[in-house]
């Protein structure tokens, strides 16, 4: 009766169509001592499944000590990166727009000192052409008295 | 979420994601680094644990993927490694039980093909239901009573001959 039994799941198991507690049945039944002999033939492979099970892993979990440390460390360079960013981008603009500035007022003033220069310079010319357009006076007051 | 958290979660089906990967990788030094690749991919990645609704078949889909495509690398880079596994996985299965019967049910198992060999090894050693299967798997209900079929049968086979040998 229960040899039917076990035979009629056996048909099934190797169809595919048990249900787990049909198999538990069968796992049940093949690692008992006492397995009729028409069906021994079938006994390692409900022990190899059952041997497979002892399995263990021995190699102990090794992780990192903290998970958010990866992601904090991301954020710092970022934030790092942000910072540097910004202050040399800042330092880089207000420096270039001083330059400019200054550098134009600077031509301005030099554009404007050498005018002066010049101004100055031909207008001493003029004085000493004078001087001498005075000395001719003189010198013909002189001759034509 | 902390390590001891993490550990809590991981812990009761961490021999079943060794056992799968023994399985696939035949290798038990190459299956524990799978494990400990698997879990700190788990343990690293963007997606919290504690959000899964079932870790434990993520974990075991990761796994598969993790030792399928370390397999492909491998068949890709070497090809003596088929023959040296052989010779492995032959000492340890002595280590793990005498009887030669047994064995041989685990070297039928190792030379299944690789869909085959998870099936086998996620329901009849595992247990899990073929639902559970399907979706580890992203495969369906059909397909996996298929292959589980195949196996089985192969494993039957195997034993079959291997006692009709030993009568006659």
């Amino acid at each position: 009766m229960e040899l039917d039994n076990i035979k009629k799941l056996l048909d099934a198991y190797f169809e595919g169509m048990t249900s787990l507690e049909e198999e538990k049945i069968l796992r049940d039944y093949f690692t008992q001592q006492t397995v009729a002999d028409a069906l021994v033939q079938y006994k390692p492979i409900f022990l190899g499944m059952e041997v497979a099970k002892q399995e263990h892993s021995h190699k102990a979990l090794l992780l990192p000590d903290s998970k958010p440390k990866v992601n904090k460390a991301w954020r710092y360079s970022v934030a790092a990166i942000l910072v540097v960013g910004l202050g040399v981008g800042s330092f880089y603009l207000s420096q270039s727009r001083y330059t400019q500035e200054e550098m134009e007022a600077l031509a301005a003033f030099e554009q404007s000192k050498n005018a002066m220069m010049l101004l100055s310079e031909n207008l001493n010319r003029g004085t000493e052409q004078l001087s001498y357009v005075k000395q001719f006076a003189i010198t013909k007051d002189r001759i034509f008295e | 979420m902390d390590k001891t958290e993490f550990i809590a979660i991981v812990m009761p089906f961490r021999d079943k994601l060794y056992r799968l990967a023994r399985r696939i990788l035949v290798s038990k030094d190459e299956a524990e680094d799978a494990v400990q690749e698997v879990l700190l991919k788990l343990w690293n990645g963007k997606m919290n644990i504690e959000n899964l609704k079932n870790p434990e078949a993520f974990a075991i889909t990761m796994t598969k993927n993790y030792c399928l495509d370390r397999l492909k690398s491998k068949q890709a880079s070497n090809l003596k490694i088929v023959h040296s596994n052989y010779h492995t996985s032959e000492n340890v299965e002595k280590q793990i039980e005498s009887n030669d019967s047994v064995a041989l049910v685990f070297r039928i198992m190792d030379s299944l093909p690789e869909q085959q060999k998870i099936v086998l090894q996620l329901r009849d050693v595992e247990q899990f239901e073929f639902s559970e299967i399907a979706k580890m798997l992203d495969s369906n209900e059909t397909a996996v009573r298929v292959a589980l079929s195949r196996a089985r049968k192969t494993v039957r086979d195997a034993m079959i001959k291997n006692y009709n040998y030993g009568i006659g």
